[in-house]
């Protein structure tokens, strides 16, 4: 009988070890240098009230946040009152924040087909965390991403292109009594609507239904 | 803690210097591939672990200020390891003894061969694979841990937030259920 392995050598010899992408390993070394540079310089310098308050600024963010989360929470609990649950609403005003992304220069406020630009982009400036996949391989390559307002929603959209064709992805918290998950369509446009996780998803573009449908399959797979 | 130098780490003037006085990439940079693959075997494919490593480091960015600890690399995996239960579900380590450790589906998508491996021995690094996707999550982790990024039992039961005593059952069981596997070519010295 042949010698045998110890566990270890067998393991290492058996496991890879991974290297992360290069790309996320930029995005780490840019977010480091930026918090780095924020605070190493000030060590040591600083009075003891100057470190405790001097780093203010993660406590605007909070301060923001909860402004915008009692906003949010202000639209959302009224609207229900004030404005009953209008499906024709819902999808005129998607139709029109759509069209309004393809005018020049409003598509999109972080350009890139990197998930890992733009998933970390939509972090800090609103609590709503889609998720970013890059479907290039399923022929809807990730353009971008940007914030919008639609309907009573503050929403992060992700931008996604189909051939020579658009499509908006629209995320937003769910409030509930929202129109019912489907596909719609509107002054020619064709919706498909579904919720997942505590989210509202609406995808819009002019190309087919069918092709909404497969960009859900893919998106959601 | 008491910790050993972990492998691979490049050097660095641990003895003086804290996390905060090298700064958050000195600190931090140097185990993101060490994260990644740990990330890898807990999630079981790239997309996931190339994701949990991300958000570990927009918690780390947020959270370096309050690093106290010297090890770094144990408070990094920690965070790395708690994105990847909470987010991506691969198990619920609720209570350290309680836990069910039913084996849960995973197999590791990314499995390339070297290419430089004998037909022999390739043949000997897909069964100990194998061996290892059959693991339940808790006793892989533990293996990967200790064999794979030679992290101290100390370490080990730092980032998996557990006492060392169940470190070692935990590494116990593993070698017990891979030794059931594994005997004719892996020597188990007496746990078998």
């Amino acid at each position: 009988m042949k010698e045998r392995l110890d566990l270890g050598t067998a393991v290492r010899d058996a496991l890879p070890v991974y290297d992360v992408p290069p790309e996320l390993r930029d995005w780490v070394r840019k977010e480091a240098r930026k918090l780095d540079e924020e605070s190493l310089p000030e060590r040591g310098l600083m009075s003891p009230t100057r470190a405790r308050f001097g780093s203010s600024f993660p406590l605007r963010i909070a301060a923001g946040l909860l402004i915008a989360a009692f906003a949010g929470w202000g639209i959302g609990s009224l609207r229900p009152i004030g404005h009953p649950i209008s499906t024709d609403r819902t999808t005129n005003e998607l139709v029109d924040a759509h069209v309004r992304s393809l005018l020049p220069g409003h598509l999109l406020d972080v350009v890139s087909s990197d998930r890992h630009t733009v998933k970390p982009w939509f972090t800090g400036k609103t609590d709503i965390a889609p998720a970013v996949v890059d479907l290039s391989d399923r022929g809807f390559p990730l353009l971008g991403g940007r914030l919008d307002y639609v309907d009573g929603h503050s929403a992060a959209t992700l931008a996604y292109g189909r051939r020579l064709h658009t499509i908006n992805l629209f995320v937003w918290r769910s409030a509930g009594g929202e129109p019912a998950d489907g596909s719609f369509t509107v002054r020619g446009y064709s919706l498909l609507h579904w919720t997942n996780g505590g989210l509202s998803y609406w995808a819009i573009s002019d190309a087919a239904g069918s092709e909404l449908q497969a960009f859900r399959e893919a998106y959601t797979k | 803690m008491g910790l050993v130098s972990p492998v691979g780490q490049t050097a660095e003037p641990s003895s003086s210097a804290g996390p905060h006085e090298r700064g958050f990439e000195r600190a931090i940079l140097p185990h993101l591939s060490g994260a990644f693959t740990l990330a890898m075997y807990l999630t079981g494919n790239r997309a996931d672990a190339e994701d949990a490593v991300q958000e570990a480091i927009l918690r780390a960015v947020r959270y370096f200020p309050t690093l106290r600890e010297e090890d770094a690399r144990a408070w990094f995996f920690t965070i790395v390891r708690r994105v990847c239960f909470t987010a991506y579900r691969t198990n619920r380590p609720d209570g350290a003894d309680t836990i069910s450790i039913e084996a849960i589906p995973f197999q590791l998508v990314d499995q390339r061969d070297q290419p430089d491996a004998t037909a022999e021995r390739s043949q000997v690094q897909q069964r100990v694979r194998e061996a290892i996707d059959q693991l339940p999550t808790l006793l892989r982790e533990a293996i990967v841990l200790r064999e794979l990024q030679s992290c101290s039992y100390a370490e080990i039961a730092a980032i998996t937030e557990v006492p060392v005593g169940t470190v070692m059952s935990r590494l116990s069981r593993a070698r017990v259920r891979l030794a059931d596997l594994l005997q004719d070519i892996v020597d188990f010295g007496d746990v078998a």
